[in-house]
């Protein structure tokens, strides 16, 4: 038990002034890594391309955030004549507030979290879906074709995707045995459930990517489709709490849940070890921020890697090849869980059958994208052409 | 399914490579010796006095005219110190109109015009377009001063 499980700074208080100081403190933490991830995503995209990323404000380019975001906030206030004025100024909080939810029940450290819910996972899952009625709800007020097609798209992809991630949420809530996000760290004591449950770590990640509608799931923002999607008509204050504050702090809540439910948030690889005896949250926190971050780097890896793909091989993806596997390890983890008790066969249970769905699954990819080689395609046109 | 890892083992690999951005306004590429920024005239060390002689031709060639020339009788060959005859005696070039053709550079017959080959040619932006005139001092100081290795056909 840490100081920080006790009030706040170890002092008893009313519990409405202890979740208003908590709160405050996730909004810093949440501006603050915003703010790193965008000059990360610009660094480290700028070396993929073999460039060097910006470099001018600040030494090596460290206050581009700062410099972005006072021009952001500065900005005209634009609204188009034809918007409709209640959605179109309320959308920008609707994407946004939901997010932010999502980051109350995330325990950042041994007891660390504004609101200890017991049904931390699925309160998560049922606050992000929200966001897409603010896709939506941009998209209707821009009277902009642009925006609602983007709309539309948004509110297809991002329906269609909280299918997987709710999957693959449920099948480590599964083998955890609980909904609380402490439990199922504590559960990870030994064996993070990345390794147990390989494949639904991957739809998660990649439902993950197409929540943050970003490269290859980018569709509905796609700048050189529907120039932005629902935000084409967004600039300024709004826009900068749109892009800046839900996609990066989304994409920063995604990746601690991640760390936590799949990586075995502050507990693996060391367990309940005291080190530091008080001072034992500094470990903890570095290693859920060192999780999400690496987790946040393979988001960003993946973006800058993949083109973007064809709405209907998007749908076709999720509903043809997530969707049925999600099920499926659901299924076999249900059957596992019922009938193997003791730990270590059931570990090892779990184990195979995750892997033999992951392998299965590459498989059903592979067969679905095979084309055939030159000398089929040959062929095939020299048996065409004899037939008269 | 193997192309999606080796894609990304494309990128990782990129990334591990080193950039190959130059920081331009502090750090400058090398320009290639027959860089053709904008003309300047050379200066004749042996005699202690510029190449030119003013014949002209440079200016008669000009396809955009933009140079002015003068000429006049050259002292030092009075004193026997120099062979020519005459020398220049004003010489402007409007740096706004030039087209850097090269052109004044091939028809000299005394190799006295040579295009600016070093970055100084490039960065000349400024507020007046008159400023961007320059007249015989200014277009020999680049070569008096030895900050230039001219290319010279011949």
């Amino acid at each position: 038990m840490t100081v920080l499980a006790w009030g706040i700074f170890g002092v008893d208080m009313n519990v409405w002034l202890d979740a208003f100081l908590r709160l405050q403190i996730i909004v810093i933490v949440m501006t603050v890594t915003v703010m790193a991830l965008i000059y990360l995503e610009r660094k480290f995209v700028g070396r993929i391309q073999m460039r060097l990323g910006p470099m001018r404000t600040g030494p090596y380019g460290t206050l581009q955030s700062v410099a972005d975001a006072l021009k952001l906030l500065t900005k005209e206030d634009l609204r188009p004549a034809t918007a409709d004025f209640w959605l179109f100024e309320l959308a920008a909080y609707v994407t946004f507030v939901p997010v932010f939810m999502t980051l109350l029940v995330l325990p950042i450290m041994e007891g660390w979290f504004v609101r200890d819910l017991q049904l931390g996972l699925f309160y998560i899952v049922a606050v992000s879906g929200v966001t897409v009625i603010g896709y939506l709800m941009a998209g209707w007020a821009s009277d902009n074709k642009y925006a609602l097609l983007g709309a539309v798209r948004s509110a297809a992809q991002l329906i269609s995707y909280e299918i997987p991630l709710i999957l693959g949420a449920l099948a480590v809530s599964m083998v955890a045995g609980s909904l609380n996000l402490n439990d199922i760290v504590y559960a990870q004591k030994y064996v993070p459930f990345a390794l147990l449950q390989p494949l639904p770590f991957l739809i998660l990640l990649t439902a993950v990517l197409a929540e943050l509608s970003r490269r290859p799931f980018d569709i509905p923002i796609g700048e050189s489709e529907v120039v932005g999607g629902p935000w084409v008509e967004y600039s300024g204050i709004r826009w900068s709490i749109i892009f800046a504050l839900t996609e990066y702090a989304g994409m920063w809540g995604f990746s601690i849940l991640g760390a936590l439910i799949f990586l075995g948030g502050w507990q693996w690889p060391f367990g309940t070890a005291s080190f530091w005896g008080d001072f034992d949250f500094v470990y903890q926190l570095i290693l859920v921020f060192g999780k999400s971050f690496l987790l946040i780097l393979t988001i960003m890896w993946i973006s800058a890697t993949f083109p973007r793909l064809r709405i209907d091989q998007l749908m076709a993806f999720c509903w043809k090849i997530l969707l049925p596997f999600g099920f499926l390890q659901v299924m076999i983890n249900a059957i596992v869980l019922t009938y193997v008790d003791s730990e270590l066969p059931r570990d090892i249970l779990l184990f195979l059958t995750s892997g033999a769905l992951l392998v299965a699954m590459s498989y059903v990819i592979y067969l679905a994208t095979k084309q055939p080689s030159r000398e089929e395609r040959i062929a095939a046109i020299v048996a065409a052409r004899s037939t008269p | 399914m193997i192309g999606v890892l080796r894609s990304l083992g494309a990128t990782m690999s990129t990334m591990l490579r080193k950039p190959v951005t130059i920081q331009y306004p502090t750090q400058h590429r090398q320009v290639p010796e027959r860089d053709r920024a904008f003309p300047i005239l050379l200066w004749d060390f042996d005699v202690v006095e510029p190449f030119c002689t003013g014949c002209h031709a440079c200016e008669r060639a000009c396809p955009v005219e933009c140079m002015t020339v003068t000429m006049r009788d050259n002292p030092k060959f009075a004193a026997g110190e120099s062979k020519r005859r005459k020398i220049i005696d004003e010489f402007y070039i409007d740096y706004g109109r030039c087209m850097r053709c090269n052109i004044c550079v091939e028809v000299c017959n005394f190799d006295a015009i040579a295009m600016n080959n070093t970055w100084s040619g490039h960065e000349l932006s400024s507020l007046d377009r008159k400023d961007l005139v320059l007249d015989l001092d200014e277009l020999l100081a680049l070569s008096k001063t030895k900050q230039i290795d001219p290319w010279v056909p011949s």
